[in-house]
């Protein structure tokens, strides 16, 4: 059945079509040109980038290397839950923090129903959106993205690009050398939703809280830039 | 589901005897422009990006062919097995096929107008399966047996108190307040996570589909669409052939307008690309994955002229900022698709005969132009539509006999000119000391609501004549130059593009068929003067013009109608403006 609305679905769409072969069509859509990106709210990438992902609704912490990240793992893990508990990939750059110094118990996996924090490493940040990229895989099962109340993301400073095209070159390098992932997950903030009378509420199904933690060398101002860029 | 577009009159007059419910599409109407403008000017390249956007989408389905056949390749060589489907039968008996082959006995599905428009959700349930739609909205009206009222919105008919009462009524879970509408949402996100967990099969549709890499974009804030991508063993991509992009950077730009036009947000929560199924080292994912392109007349619309409407990424802003759908809201249009775009798209993926009220469901106001982000020129896409209703006599007779006693007399300018002048002299001594009309024969749709100002004594032709005889005895006693009035032709607000820059389309023609008493209309509301372009093309009869661009949209010839009797070839339009 499939077969036969196949062959007829895709004779009339050539009908309608304009006949022209690959190169002139390449050419065309080569002319077109690039779209226009949102201007970035500071001129550093990383003030950008944080301030758009506390619009988005994030919380940030801002430290300067790997001891930082588990410290701030350990602070805010404490702050929330007084325990030091959460799940991660199979991420080497993860496997890598040096866990005992905060004394932060991560499990290596996938989430399993009840466990409250999980932990991902950005393959990328997007300043123009205030996102972060994640492919899935071993290194980051999607579950981790989505089935958590705490989604803590780590982002290295030299890991950011300016909006979603350089996102995209980025991505394309990455699926030339390892193949192409099954998802490629831009993640802007805690889940939400305003289906009820447009009221927007926090944990409709993924995470109520996105917490972004941004590694590098950066100055002491960035993250009070970034707070009064956002409002927040 | 059941089609009830051509009762759309008294399905809108239901609609607003209910007064709460009124009232809170007022709010939505006066919130929701509100919130996409704001995002549409911290952006601020929102013309050039649409202009980029359109560019893109209409080189895409120019060259549908090629996009397509390099998606369904890239598809296939990620792992995706990929159907076609040339109705939404055959889309429904595929996916129900897929869901025995596993023994499925329940799918989450995530938010999907394609799915609505086939009916999947009820053809399954027929088969035995459990189906559960995880958006937060569309699991509300699952719940209620009602179908979506907006878009993107889809429960937003519905007060907080009524899905509380629906909850407390559907989800056995004791006593408790649900007094705040986040109760509402822990409380479904508990029942739907068990589901989620439980489901063999995961459905969802697909924002963009792209041509280089054959990933399909998926945006959502909940992140019930990712659960459903990720969770299940199978998951099926239910879409359509015309979501094709060429480049991933295509997909994301066009997001940029999306988000921003559908919910005045920046960026949603979750944008996913999903190429297929999991790959060897992955410990989650689907194993199976299926792409499932629906046609449903899609390919006769772009052989048509209304191939515009294939530009239409489903933001619900012309929605939002539509008068009628604010007054009467979505479920009045008797589909699925509501609102401006409904009412092009009803016609052309039902038929104009079961639809034939709402392309006259519009005021013209042409506000969904301006704001639409592909760019479709919506109000002239209803005009031609009621164009074809004249033509192939599906409007009431007495609104074709209307339109065409108007049209003879625009096409005799003298006597168009002496009658208007009269009318509107008569209504001026009539109405005079009172100022206004409370009623009026043959203007009784307008005397029923609100009183008919009076006119002035001359209609705006008399008034401008005078004004050049005076302008010219001036001239002749200053014998010195004077600045020139305006040209009649630009006068006119007929011949004046909705909003709509160098396009060369024009809101000639814009005049409802719903008007029947079109000349006094003109004589008094614009007085432009005869031969109004509009006026000649719903009549059916005249198709020429004058000089200005309006002639030129009265020349078009009328646009192929694809929702005609099946296998009906439409026709092309061979002149382009
Ligand atoms: S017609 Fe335009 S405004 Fe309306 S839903 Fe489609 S893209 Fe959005």
């Amino acid at each position: 059945m499939t077969d036969s609305a196949r062959s007829r679905i895709l004779d009339s769409i050539r009908q309608a079509s304009r006949r022209a072969d690959d190169d002139t069509i390449e050419r065309e859509l080569q002319a077109l040109g690039s779209a226009p990106t949102a201007d970035l709210p500071a001129p550093e990438l990383s003030t950008a980038f944080l301030a758009n992902v506390l619009k988005n609704q994030g919380s940030i912490d801002c430290v300067a290397n790997r001891s930082g990240v588990v410290k701030a793992l350990a602070e805010y893990l404490y702050r929330h839950f007084r325990s030091h508990r959460l799940v991660a990939g199979n991420d080497p750059n993860l496997a890598a923090m040096p866990w005992r110094e905060a004394g932060v118990l991560p499990r290596f996996g996938s989430v399993e129903p009840g466990e409250p924090v999980t932990l991902s490493y950005a393959l990328l940040g997007v300043a123009e959106i205030g996102a972060i990229v994640t492919l899935t895989g071993k290194a980051n099962p999607a579950a981790n993205n989505l089935l958590s109340e705490h989604h803590i993301v780590v982002v290295d400073s030299t890991r950011l690009v300016r909006d979603m095209e350089a996102a995209w070159k980025i991505i394309a390098t990455e699926s030339a050398r390892t193949g192409r992932p099954r998802g490629i997950n831009f993640i802007a903030g805690p889940s939400s939703t305003a289906d009820i009378e447009g009221k927007l509420v926090y944990g409709a199904h993924g995470p109520r809280n996105w917490h972004v933690i941004m590694m590098g060398d950066l100055p002491a101002t960035t993250v009070a830039e970034a707070h009064a860029l956002a409002g927040r | 589901m059941k089609q009830t577009s051509n009762t759309f009159l008294d399905n809108a007059h239901v609609a607003l005897q209910d007064a709460d419910k009124a009232q809170r599409r007022d709010i939505m109407a006066l919130f929701t422009p509100l919130v996409r403008n704001a995002a549409m000017e911290s952006f601020g390249h929102f013309e050039a990006l649409r202009a980029h956007v359109k560019q893109v989408k209409q080189h895409s389905l120019e060259h549908l062919d090629h996009y397509l056949a390099r998606f369904e390749q890239e598809a296939l060589h990620n792992g995706n097995h990929v159907h076609f489907a040339a109705d939404g039968e055959q889309m429904n008996s595929i996916v129900l096929e897929i869901c025995q082959q596993h023994s499925a006995r329940h799918v989450a599905k995530g938010k999907s107008m394609v799915t609505e428009e086939t009916g999947l959700n009820d053809y399954l349930k027929r088969a035995g399966i459990r189906v559960m739609e995880t958006d937060l909205g569309e699991y509300i009206i699952q719940q209620a047996g009602e179908t979506p009222s907006h878009i993107v919105g889809p429960a937003l008919h519905k007060s907080a108190a009524e899905v509380r009462d629906l909850f407390l009524a559907k989800h056995d879970l004791g006593d408790r307040e649900l007094a705040e509408t986040s109760d509402m949402v822990r409380e479904a996100r508990e029942v739907l996570r068990e589901h989620f967990l439980k489901a063999e099969v995961g459905i969802i549709g697909a924002n963009a589909l792209i041509a280089e890499n054959g990933y399909s974009m998926l945006v959502t804030n909940e992140g019930n669409g990712d659960l459903c991508a990720n969770l299940p063993n199978v998951l099926i991509v239910c879409t359509t052939i015309d979501r094709v992009l060429p480049r991933a950077e295509d997909a994301t730009a066009t997001l940029r307008l999306l988000v921003r036009s559908a919910t005045g947000q920046a960026q949603t929560c979750y944008t996913s690309f999903y190429s297929g199924p999991r790959r060897e080292q992955d410990i989650d994912g689907p194993l199976e994955t299926h792409i499932v392109l629906l046609d449903n007349r899609r390919s006769e619309i772009l052989a048509s002229d209304y191939k515009e409407m294939l530009q239409c990424i489903r933001c619900g802003a012309c929605l939002n900022h539509c008068p009628i759908y604010a007054g009467v809201g979505g479920h009045a249009y008797g589909w699925v698709y509501p609102g401006p775009m409904g009412s092009i798209l009803t016609p052309l993926l039902t038929s104009l005969e079961q639809s034939n009220a709402l392309p006259n469901a519009c005021t013209t106001c042409g506000r969904c132009a301006e704001v639409c982000p592909a760019d479709i020129p919506l109000p002239d896409l209803l005009r031609d539509l009621r164009h074809e209703e004249s033509e192939r006599k599906l409007s009431p007779a007495r609104w074709r006999l209307g339109l065409q006693l108007h049209a003879w007399l625009a096409c005799h300018p003298r006597l168009y000119r002496a009658l208007t002048g009269l009318g509107i002299f008569i209504l001026y001594l009539l109405g005079r000391r009172k100022g206004s009309f409370k009623h009026l024969p043959l203007a009784a749709g307008w005397t029923s609501e609100r009183d008919f100002p009076a006119p002035a004594g001359k209609t705006f032709m008399q008034q401008y004549a005078a004004q050049q005889r005076a302008d010219k005895t001036r001239e002749h006693k200053q014998a010195t130059p004077v600045k020139r009035a305006p040209k009649p032709g630009r006068v006119s607000g007929r011949g004046t593009p909705v909003g709509r820059g160098s396009s060369g389309r024009t809101s000639a023609g814009r005049t409802s068929a719903g008007r029947i008493e079109p000349s006094m209309g003109e004589g008094w509301q614009h007085e432009a003067g005869p031969a109004s372009p509009g006026t000649i093309r719903d009549s059916g009869k005249i198709s020429g013009g004058s000089k200005d661009s309006g002639g030129k949209a009265a020349a078009k010839k009328p646009k192929a109608h694809p929702g005609g009797p099946r296998g009906k070839k439409p026709r092309r339009r061979k002149d382009h403006d």
